[in-house]
């Protein structure tokens, strides 16, 4: 591929907090400017991402990470620019609070990918996340704007508190997912239970989702089926404890 | 009738004359409409089209480019392209919010895109037409565009923010001069049929046909934009300094829009190609000197390599 390739010299052994890393500008770096950037351990606290990782390639807006990066916190953090790729699983926090470019993940994600830092209201503001395994419990949590999908099961409260933007669940959603939602949009092609604060509204087509759905098909190679695209979508108002202007849509075989 | 000159060109025996075209630039956006069913497609790109002739009386020109298979669509269901041009700017968002407002938003199950994405020149549609949602009205940005999602009681019509305008040309024409009127109207519609979907281009006209063609200005009121062409009129004749050939009875018109002059060249040489046939004298084409428009179409470079 264009772009560069970080790998992983040695599998963590202990958490890693890449934050950092991908602060802009990343995409115009060199190799060795990269590898310069600071990562922070649990234990050892400072070191650079060339400590960790083997940094090659050229700068093309493009960032390949490879590895065991399970312990791997907060990459794509505050992204805002380029494509990254993670080939395998990621840590804690992925994407938190991204505003731009494309964070796709190869394998799952832990906790609160694409969500709000602690204790801040507005959580993903831009860009689109790919999950293409599974995320952690508070996936998406207060996203402002963008696009969140999860390629299999979505932990609890997945989507909490959203006030717009996009979280699709090709798998599973866990329990109180759009929990607290104030606009936005839950797109379940798995099994869903719709909060209690949720209204049902119709069932009907979303045109809307037939373009997003293709996209997710042709750009991403994601697994959307035929069924899909022409289905069926249950709509549900939520959360009505809040604003009420989000949704959950739920895909039905009826 | 007297013989043609040795130089003339000709067609199937049809006379080429040596004049040309002149068209004017106008604003062109293409507008994608999907629809459950071709039938309500064409539903709403029938009354998005309607009364949009010539800008002079209509405040736009429209027609449909061509039918859309389901994989040419941004969502995957039938549709059409239809293009769209008007005189600015300014007019092409208040005539896109009026038409789509009226016509397409209107029209059960339909969606309405923007056909030049990626242009610089983006004129506001969607972020007007939302309003109609009251309130209840929501978005999604997908790729980078917005979409307006405007609940209605059918379900949902969704509408993109923005669509894009380039300049394009209007007012390529021809002219079919022929013995009768049924020989003129058969030729009209040979001609109109060979341009049928033919990418790039649009005939403003009913059928694509126009019979009342125009020229600038009128002889007795000086308000008027436009009068009949009296020069092509077989019933005057004898009374008006005739443009027509001996044994001409009828005239019938071909006008062309489309989104670059090449477009218009091509969809001119399948026409009149088309229209050479039995009981036509002549092919001509208005021009007002070239003194107004920018774009000249030469019949006979059009046609070049057609003749025998």
């Amino acid at each position: 591929m264009s772009g560069l390739v970080a790998r992983l010299k040695t599998r963590l052994q202990q958490r890693a907090d890449l934050s950092e890393v991908l602060a802009e500008p990343w995409a115009t770096r060199s190799p060795s400017e990269m590898a310069g950037r600071a990562v922070y351990l649990e234990r050892d606290g400072r070191v650079t991402l060339g400590d960790l990782f083997d940094i090659e390639g050229q700068s093309s807006g493009r960032i390949e990470f490879t590895g065991e990066l399970d312990l791997a916190d907060r990459l794509g953090a505050g992204l805002q620019e380029g494509e990254v790729l993670v080939k395998g699983n990621v840590g804690r926090e992925a994407g938190l609070a991204m505003a731009g470019g494309i964070l796709d993940i190869d394998g799952d994600a832990g906790p609160r990918a694409g969500a709000a830092p602690l204790g801040y209201k507005r959580g993903m503001v831009g860009g689109e996340m790919i999950v293409r395994g599974s995320a952690g419990p508070e996936s998406g949590v207060a996203m402002r704007r963008g696009l969140l999908v999860i390629g299999r099961t979505a932990g609890s409260q997945t989507g909490r508190g959203m006030i717009a933007g996009t979280v699709i669940i090709l798998g599973a959603a866990g329990p109180d997912t759009g929990l607290w939602s104030k606009r936005g949009s839950v797109v379940a092609l798995g099994k869903i239970t719709p909060p209690e604060t949720y209204a049902y509204a119709c069932t009907y087509q979303p045109i809307h989702l037939r373009i997003i759905l293709e996209r997710l098909r042709s750009r991403y190679r994601l697994p959307i089926q035929r069924k899909h695209f022409t289905g069926l979508y249950h709509r549900y108002s939520g959360d009505l404890a809040e604003l009420g202007k989000g949704e959950i849509l739920a895909w039905t075989r009826s | 009738m007297s013989p043609l000159p040795s130089d003339a060109m000709t067609i199937r025996g049809v006379l080429i004359e040596d004049t040309f075209a002149e068209a004017f630039t106008m604003r062109v956006a293409r507008i994608v409409i999907t629809g459950h069913s071709t039938r309500w497609v064409r539903a709403a790109a029938l009354k998005l089209t309607g009364f949009a002739t010539s800008v002079i009386g209509c405040k736009c020109e429209a027609g449909v480019e061509r039918e859309l298979a389901a994989s040419e669509t941004p969502d995957g269901r039938p549709g059409v392209s239809v293009l769209f041009m008007t005189a600015s700017k300014d007019d092409m968002g208040k005539r896109l919010i009026e038409r789509i407002g009226q016509t397409v938003l209107t029209c059960p199950t339909t969606a309405c895109y923007d056909g030049l994405p990626g242009l610089p020149d983006r004129v506001g549609v969607g972020s007007a037409l939302r309003f109609f949602g009251d309130g209840f009205q929501s978005s999604k940005v997908v790729a980078g565009e917005r979409f307006w999602r405007i609940p209605v009681m059918e379900g949902e019509f969704l509408v993109q923010e923005k669509f894009g305008m380039l300049k394009g040309v209007a007012g390529g024409n021809f002219l079919i001069l022929a013995r009768s009127a049924d020989a003129a109207l058969a030729a009209a519609e040979a001609a109109a049929d060979a341009m049928a979907s033919h990418p790039g281009i649009f005939l403003p006209f009913p059928g694509g046909v126009v019979r009342s063609g125009s020229k600038v200005g009128s002889r007795r009121i000086k308000s008027m934009i436009a009068s009949t062409n009296d020069a092509y009129c077989p019933t005057l004749r004898a009374i008006t300094k005739t443009a027509l050939p001996e044994g001409v009875n009828s005239v019938l018109e071909i006008v062309i829009n489309g989104v670059d002059s090449p477009a218009i060249a091509s969809a001119m040489r399948l026409g009149i190609d088309a229209a050479c046939r039995d009981g036509v004298v002549q092919i001509s084409a208005g021009n007002y000197g070239g003194k107004l428009g920018p774009h000249h179409f030469y019949l006979r470079k059009i046609m070049e390599g057609a003749a025998q």
